[in-house]
């Protein structure tokens, strides 16, 4: 390479020309003072922070990494990485006893899961949630998700026969969420692919994606999630030529994106293996496969593109497959954020902004009244579900109620 | 996944062309790298002066109102230029006598509006002026927070509260015949600058800001949604990182976030923009177009890239993709025969087609003519 | 007594010029500083801010390395403020001479610096820009410095001692009574307002322009323009100062300082009607990349943000093409004595890291022309800002939680931040964005420290030095600057003279990101704002 052929550092910060395009797409600015915006607490604070760490502002916590940053800028420059990265190197505050236990989505179903009802009962009790709310400063106002009794991976298993009777064979990274809380969307999944002649089979193990250890500053404990991870995806992809799927969009861009630009985990062999159900559905109905709707389905679907799903630019997939279900009438809402960010819109300080970010998207969805909202995250579900009161499901969800024969009971 | 055609670049020479096709019947892409130089749209359409039918059509199809008469425009360093074709946003003027008595009203605490030198400028073309600050409650959030107060923050927090600011300014207005405010009104809603021109009993003026531009920003939105609407796919956030040619001809690209799935069409634009949109880039050797290797009018001598003079025409600014008569990129001299080149990739290489605005605006539907004559069944 | 008399008159902003006004202020004179641009506009402001440690000079200039190395250890003490403590490192490439490392740790222990060889992988570990391949270290105690602010620090000093500035000043011609210099004919370059200053006293402190000084007054000095180009990068890629280990050549030096990291130098004789017009070229651009990057290869692919040029105020001695082997030494002449000449001293050669003591020097001589006794004590007055050593610990005493730029002005300002702690947070609005400056920093440099154009007010608060290069924060900072002067019509010209001054630093390296900014820039103020 010649001198100075090309200028640009893997974090790329000096493409930014400052023309504040990012401040103008950044959701949390819109409402909390209190945060210093993606160009101030990126591009422009890393030349300080390279100077001295003493520079970097304890307030980039307010950050939701949900890069609409990045989708705006005109120079593509890595700016909510560069938030995160800058978290992760320079935050010395320790991780309060409340984020250690948002984070820890998959410790906390595993021991959630067998006492489920009681769980569900306790979280939804008024006193719980003033108790959460006083001792972890968790918000009395928010909704929290429901426990399943029976864990998705459980129910896979006693499948396994079955699903290996299919010539060709997927792997599926369900996420904590699928297994623990909501097992139905996995089961919908299942049901889609064996209808295109799929069969599923889990990962060898699977431990929680990460972005909530990440964002609440484990780093260290989301890369060693990530190295676990990723070898069980090597064993598949690699090992037995599987692709991956996903149902949960922030799972898959953490996987495909954060581990290796924030947490050092090189994926480059797995990435391209790594997809969304909906982005192989589409490929495969590309190539010739064919799906048989019922003739009678019938739904007014409003689509919302998750802010994860918009960075990694797959929204065109999901909204395809709503697309080509006869009866489903679609709208495709407007590009806002929903406000949660994970676990960010469960602290108490966050609640507030949290639902004004949220408000344009909800009034939006008000305004169109559909049947149900469709969308592939589940914090996403969690919040609209709560703060709008419409029922909010997965395209893989409502791909499995058009098809043709329903065998799952 | 297959389209009928193309576009690589979200800016005005790409959304105008996208629409148009769409229009035509056809199934486009558009695929942009994040937000484009409309954010830095001045409001005004640079070398075009009364509009084409056909500009003035689609224009109005996607609710963008523009106007044209010849004289000045006044400027946001109390400038004037020539008027050229601008939205209903900007005004303009037979002359500079614009004010008898003007007021200049800005917001406590807002840096990129230059009340002084409007008011100098004013002056030098005989207006007395006023110059005031406007402390909205609306706006006080924004004091705790010093980099928010910009434009674009503003325009929001003011689109619903627009009818306070006409009020407000009609207390101060004494006896002037003028009004000036900086542009940072009507975000989302086009209505809002003629509501608050007909709410104030003085002629208003709308005077840009440091970037972003609302009036951009809005112009921006409305031609995406109108793209949209007629059923285009808009790949924000992504870029092309890849093509395929065949025989002279552009099979498919891959774009980044898409990798592994080719987007192929019958016919590709290239509107990807000057060295800010990275549609030529530069390194101390060469001025190079990145996606195709395209064939790049420029001097191979450094030194001939620069005017010492920061107010002189730039040299590099000329450079752009060699065509051919048709606007079909050319590579290693000969004509891409699906690639049409439209927007300011060109650089200067057709001067006859303007420059800026009016290098997108004429480039984008010739670039469409060239693609619904190569196909004209299609639709 | 009339308000045109004093006991010393200073010509020249630089360094050397403000840190004579002031020693000469702290001594109980009556001062007065003409410049006939800003200060630091000349060989001040326009070299790496290198804090030497005096290692550089330790083999060829021993005298000079052990000045520096003293005043280096003074700098610390005094003006903390303008200096980050950053250590440097001599590195021997593979193809340097590793033997010249004893020869180099020999003299330095000499001179009194201290030089420690240290094993590669720790100096790998210690600068992890550094080249990787190289085969030897010595860390010695370099550090940055900042040179605008230490030379606004020394004037403002001097103006809190009584003393008076004349910036945009230049003096036409000496006012001679017989054999002696009583004063100066000076005119107001921006407004050509002309006037006479009188003191017993004249101090030529002019750099390379001193010859010229010098002439007016009818004795002559032979200066050797020699001069140096340098490029800034966009941000910062080392913490230390790397040096190469061998005899100083071209391109040797990486310095960081606040946001930017800077590399040269060369070194080229030019005829002396250049140096009010220097400018780089495309050779020395490639030679500084080229050398730059054997330094730390990261400098291969890192976006440069400008290029600039300054001229060493060497005093000519033998036949050397390249001014590399004249001494950094402090001249300081007597005119009286050399030339019969009374009244008159210059004082040049010296170098930024030897201001205080060419300061010192000069000083000792107009007082004993004036007859006063009082000592020296520049060397322990800490300056204006530099009362407390560690900007953490101001920042935390002005603001509860600090916000990064409240950090970065406590960080650029020393203790005076505490004047720009303010109630109405609309103040605190940032003006330029990139080095994070306030609105009330640009406040308190226009109440305090002599700003008149946008070009004195990024010398004093770094407004523009940025990524953006004055892209957005200039003409916000304009239309301050107009209504604090109270001529708009002034502001726009000074507006325009401040984005040609950035495009002279630019266009030279304008490949790339930079070339994306001019571009961006350009069209901003051409086709938006209408500039």
């Amino acid at each position: 390479m010649k001198l100075q052929e090309f200028t640009t550092s893997s974090h790329n910060f000096e493409e930014c020309m400052k023309c504040t395009v990012c401040t103008v797409y950044c959701p949390v600015l819109q409402v909390n003072p209190l945060y210093p915006g993606p160009k101030q607490a990126g591009p422009d604070g890393e030349r300080l922070r390279l100077k001295d760490p003493y520079f970097f502002n304890y307030a980039l916590k307010y950050c939701m990494n949900c890069k609409r940053c990045e989708v705006s800028c005109p120079s593509g420059v890595h700016v909510a990485d560069l938030i995160q990265a800058a978290r992760i190197k320079y935050d010395r505050s320790a991780p309060k006893l409340r984020d250690r236990i948002l984070a820890s989505t998959d410790f906390m179903g595993s021991l959630a899961r067998p006492v489920a009802p009681v769980v569900n009962a306790v979280t939804g009790l008024g006193i719980t949630r003033a108790v959460l709310d006083s001792t972890l400063k968790i918000d009395h106002r928010r909704v929290f998700p429901k426990y399943s009794g029976r864990s998705f991976e459980r129910w896979l298993r006693r499948r396994e026969k079955q699903q290996a009777a299919f010539e060709e064979q997927v792997a599926y990274f369900h996420g904590c969420y699928v297994n623990y809380n909501y097992p139905r969307l996995g089961k919908d999944l299942v049901k889609v692919m064996n209808a295109l002649g799929v069969g599923v089979q889990l990962l060898e193990r699977e431990k929680c994606c990460g972005i909530a250890l990440i964002t609440n500053g484990m780093s260290a404990q989301a890369a060693k999630n990530a190295a676990h991870n990723l070898d069980s995806i090597r064993k598949a992809v690699t090992g037995k030529g599987l692709k991956v799927v996903t149902t949960s969009s922030t799972c898959t861009l953490t996987i495909r994106e954060e581990y290796p630009n924030l947490l050092g985990q090189d994926n480059a062999d797995v990435k391209a293996s790594i997809l969304t159900a909906a982005r192989f559905i589409c490929e495969k109905i590309e190539k010739g496969a064919t799906l048989r709707f019922r003739p009678d389905f019938h739904k007014k679907v409003a689509y919302h593109t998750p802010c994860h799903m918009e960075k990694m630019g797959w929204g065109i997939f999901s909204e395809k497959l709503l697309r080509m279900i006869p009866g489903l009438e679609l709208t495709i809402l407007d590009s806002n954020c929903c406000g949660i960010a994970g676990t960010y819109g469960f602290k108490k300080e966050n609640y507030e902004y949290s639902q004004a970010i949220g408000e344009p998207l909800f009034r939006q969805i008000r305004e169109v009244n559909p049947d149900s909202v469709a969308c592939d995250c589940e914090t996403c579900k969690w919040q609209i579900e709560m703060s709008t009161g419409y029922t909010v499901e997965n395209p893989i969800s409502l791909l499995a109620q058009a098809l043709e024969d329903d065998e799952e009971k | 996944m297959r389209f009928d055609t193309l576009i690589i670049g979200g800016g005005l020479a790409g959304l105008l062309a996208g629409i148009s096709l769409q229009k035509a019947g056809r199934k486009t892409a558009i695929v942009s790298t994040g937000q484009n130089s409309l954010y830095f749209f001045s409001g005004t359409f640079e070398s075009v002066e009364e509009p084409s039918e056909r500009l003035r059509e689609l224009l109005s199809e996607c609710g963008i109102r523009v106007h044209y008469s010849p004289g000045v425009r006044f400027m946001p360093l109390g400038t004037f230029r020539d008027s050229a074709l601008s939205l209903e946003d900007i005004s303009l003027f037979p002359t500079p006598e614009i004010a008898r008595k003007a007021l200049i009203v800005n917001f406590a605490g807002y840096l990129d509006f230059f009340s002084s030198f409007i008011s100098e400028g004013l002056s030098r073309h005989g207006a007395s002026c006023r110059m005031v600050t406007l402390d909205m409650p609306e706006l006080s959030r924004f004091h705790q927070n010093p980099d928010e107060m910009r434009s674009a923050q503003i325009a929001r927090a003011l689109d619903s509260n627009w009818e306070k600011v006409v009020k407000e300014v009609c207390v101060m207005l004494h006896d002037e015949d003028t009004v000036i405010l900086p542009q940072v009104f009507g975000l989302q809603d086009a209505e809002i600058p003629e509501k608050i021109r007909r709410g104030i009993p003085a002629r208003v003026i709308f005077t840009g800001t440091l970037p972003p531009s609302v009036p951009g920003i809005r112009t921006q939105m409305l031609l995406k949604r109108r793209y949209e609407v007629l059923g285009g796919t808009y790949l924000s956030g992504d870029e092309v990182v890849g093509a395929h040619l065949y025989e002279g001809t552009v099979h498919s690209v891959v774009t980044r976030n898409l990798e592994g799935h080719y987007l192929e069409a019958g016919h590709f634009i290239l509107a990807t923009g000057g060295y800010f949109s990275k549609g030529l880039k530069s390194n101390p050797f060469q001025v190079y177009e990145p996606l195709f290797g395209l064939d790049v009018d420029y001097s191979e001598d450094r030194n001939a890239w620069y005017a010492p003079s920061f107010a002189a025409d730039q040299p590099y600014m000329n450079y752009g993709v060699k065509t051919d008569e048709h606007l079909h990129a050319l590579l290693q001299g000969n004509p891409v025969s699906n690639l049409l080149v439209a927007g300011s990739v060109l650089g200067a290489t057709h001067p006859e087609l303007g420059s800026g605005a009016g290098l997108a605006i004429r480039s984008a539907f010739a670039a469409v003519d060239q693609i619904l004559k190569a196909s004209p069944d299609q639709a | 007594m009339k308000t045109n008399e004093f006991d010393v008159i200073i010509i020249g902003g630089g360094i050397t010029g403000a840190g004579t006004q002031r020693d000469c202020a702290m001594r109980g004179l009556r001062t007065l500083l003409i410049e006939r641009s800003d200060i630091a506009t000349g060989a001040t402001g326009r070299n790496h801010g290198l804090l030497h440690s005096g290692a550089r000079y330790a083999v060829n200039d021993p005298e000079s390395a052990e000045e520096c190395i003293k005043e280096n250890m003074i700098l610390r003490q005094i003006a903390s403020h303008c200096v980050e403590e950053t250590d440097g490192l001599f590195i021997t490439l593979p193809e340097d001479d590793l033997g010249y490392q004893k020869t180099f740790v020999d003299a330095c222990r000499r001179a009194g610096i201290d030089a420690e060889i240290i094993d590669p992988d720790l100096a790998r570990r210690l600068e992890p820009s550094v080249n990787p391949e190289l085969i030897g270290a010595v860390k010695v105690p370099d550090g940055s410095v900042d040179p605008f602010r230490l030379c606004a620090a020394n004037m403002l000093d001097a103006k809190l001692h009584g003393g008076q500035v004349r910036l945009h000043t230049e003096v036409t011609g000496f006012i001679k009574e017989g054999d002696t210099i009583v004063g100066v004919h000076t005119r107001n370059v921006q407004t050509g307002e002309e006037a006479d200053y009188f003191a017993p006293v004249t101090v030529n402190a002019c750099g390379i322009w001193g010859q010229h000084i010098a002439s007016m007054a009818g004795v002559r000095i032979g200066m050797f323009p020699a001069k140096g180009a340098l490029l800034i990068f966009a941000h910062r890629v080392n913490n230390m100062v790397i040096n190469r280990c061998r005899k100083p050549s071209n391109a040797d030096i990486l310095v960081p300082g606040d946001t930017v990291c800077v590399i040269g130098t060369t070194s080229t004789r030019i005829p002396f009607e250049e140096c009010d017009n220097v400018s780089v070229l495309p050779d020395e651009v490639d030679l500084l990349i080229t050398e730059g990057a054997k330094l730390s290869p990261s400098l291969s692919s890192t976006r440069i943000l400008r290029a600039y040029a300054g001229v060493r105020p060497l005093v000519s001695a033998d036949d050397d093409p390249t001014g590399r082997n004249i001494s950094r030494g402090i001249v300081c002449l007597d005119h009286e004595v050399r030339d019969g000449l009374k009244g008159l001293v210059t004082i040049t050669g010296g170098k930024l890291m030897t201001y205080r003591l060419m300061a010192e020097q000069a000083t000792d001589l107009v007082c004993r022309k004036l007859d006063i006794a009082k000592a020296c004590e520049t060397a322990t007055t800490p300056l204006p800002g530099s009362e407390e050593k560690s900007y953490e610990s101001v920042a935390q005493k002005i603001w509860e939680s600090p916000s990064t730029a409240q950090k970065a002005a406590a960080a650029r300002l020393g203790t005076s931040a505490s004047r720009i702690r303010t109630e109405n947070r609309s103040e605190d609005a940032l003006v330029c964005e990139c080095e994070e400056v306030s609105l009330s920093e640009i406040g308190n440099a226009l109440a305090r420290l002599e700003v008149s154009t946008l070009t004195d007010l990024r010398r004093r608060t770094r407004v523009g030095m940025g990524t953006c290069q004055g892209g957005f924060c200039a003409c916000r900072a304009a239309g301050i600057l107009g209504q604090a002067h109270g001529c708009i019509e002034r502001a726009r010209e000074d507006l325009a003279d401040f984005m040609q001054e950035r495009w002279k630093g630019n266009f030279p390296i304008g490949w790339g990101d930079t070339l994306r900014e001019a571009e961006y820039t350009q069209w901003i103020y051409k086709h938006v704002l209408g500039l």
